[in-house]
């Protein structure tokens, strides 16, 4: 894929990942370069900046294999900042969506 | 080809001016990845490949945590970093970050020293006429006060000039974290 078409799309894909509970950074890293090709090394440092930015909250737990891993929660205004961010993307993908069928009109 | 163990003191080593405590912390998220891919059978070396250039990953964490810190530290040591920090992310053309940058630092820089040097030129007009008597005592004030309060006026703009330049540098450098690079570049 573009890369240009990638730039910001990874955040929002992080953000609605993380509203159906919370996730750790491998999940998430994974769920997503399954479905497009991106640097997973790339995922962790945007986590960061989120969480910096006090989107996503973090904790550790406990798992049954291996060492505790690193939760990242959805803060209130992290849910508020990834509707912002996914209304702003639906309109932008219904504009662009709409001159393609147009242009493609016979 | 790199084993897990290449990987992560390369990493270690390219955030080695990094704080210990948030140096740990990151490292820590790259060192379960390769934990977890090698539960999911991803043998270290198909691990590190998805991962991407730790070079990448480097330039990545260090660009957010410099323009972070440049924000509550509020000073032009910081600011440099984090502008330094979004070149080395390899984005952008030297000359398009760095040049605008030092250019409009070099023009704060020298307004600063004006309003400075008309602080001087006031005073020093007081001085001289004290003590050489080229200007009368009345005319001398008068002189020393204009210069004064045209550099008190000075810096009271250059201060608004100075936070502008400030917020607007770490506005771009934001808007520059959110790109994340794909793996083909």
């Amino acid at each position: 894929m573009n890369i240009q078409f990638k730039k910001g799309v990874l955040e929002i894909c992080v953000l609605v990942l993380a509203t159906s509970g919370d996730r750790y950074g491998y999940e998430l890293a994974v769920k997503i370069s399954e479905k497009f090709e991106v640097a997973v090394g790339s995922v962790y440092p945007l986590l960061n900046r989120l969480t910096q930015e006090g989107y996503f909250s973090t904790y550790l737990k406990e798992s049954p294999e291996g060492p505790p891993r690193k939760y990242y929660q959805l803060t209130p205004e992290g849910w508020r900042h990834m509707r912002a961010l996914l209304a702003q993307w639906t309109d932008f993908t219904r504009a662009v969506n709409e001159i393609i069928e147009e242009g493609l009109k016979p | 080809m790199m084993t897990k163990y290449q990987y992560m003191s390369e990493l270690t080593h390219l955030l080695k001016n990094v704080p210990e405590p948030i140096r740990k912390e990151w490292l820590y998220d790259y060192d379960m990845h390769f934990q977890l891919a090698a539960q999911n059978g991803q043998s270290e070396a198909e691990a590190a490949l998805e991962l991407g250039d730790p070079r990448t990953v480097a330039a990545e964490l260090l660009l957010s945590y410099r323009v972070g810190q440049a924000e509550t530290r509020n000073d032009f040591g910081g600011l440099s970093r984090a502008v330094f920090a979004t070149v080395g992310m390899g984005l952008f053309n030297v000359i398009f970050v760095i040049g605008p940058y030092l250019g409009l630092a070099a023009v704060l820089l020298a307004l600063w020293v004006s309003a400075g040097a008309l602080a001087i030129a006031g005073i020093a007009t007081v001085i001289e006429s004290v003590w050489i008597g080229t200007f009368s005592y009345m005319q001398a004030l008068s002189l020393g006060l204009i210069c004064c309060s045209l550099s008190i006026l000075s810096v009271l703009g250059l201060r608004v000039l100075t936070k502008l330049f400030f917020t607007a540098t770490l506005k771009y450098l934001k808007f520059n974290t959110r790109i994340v690079r794909g793996k083909s570049q």
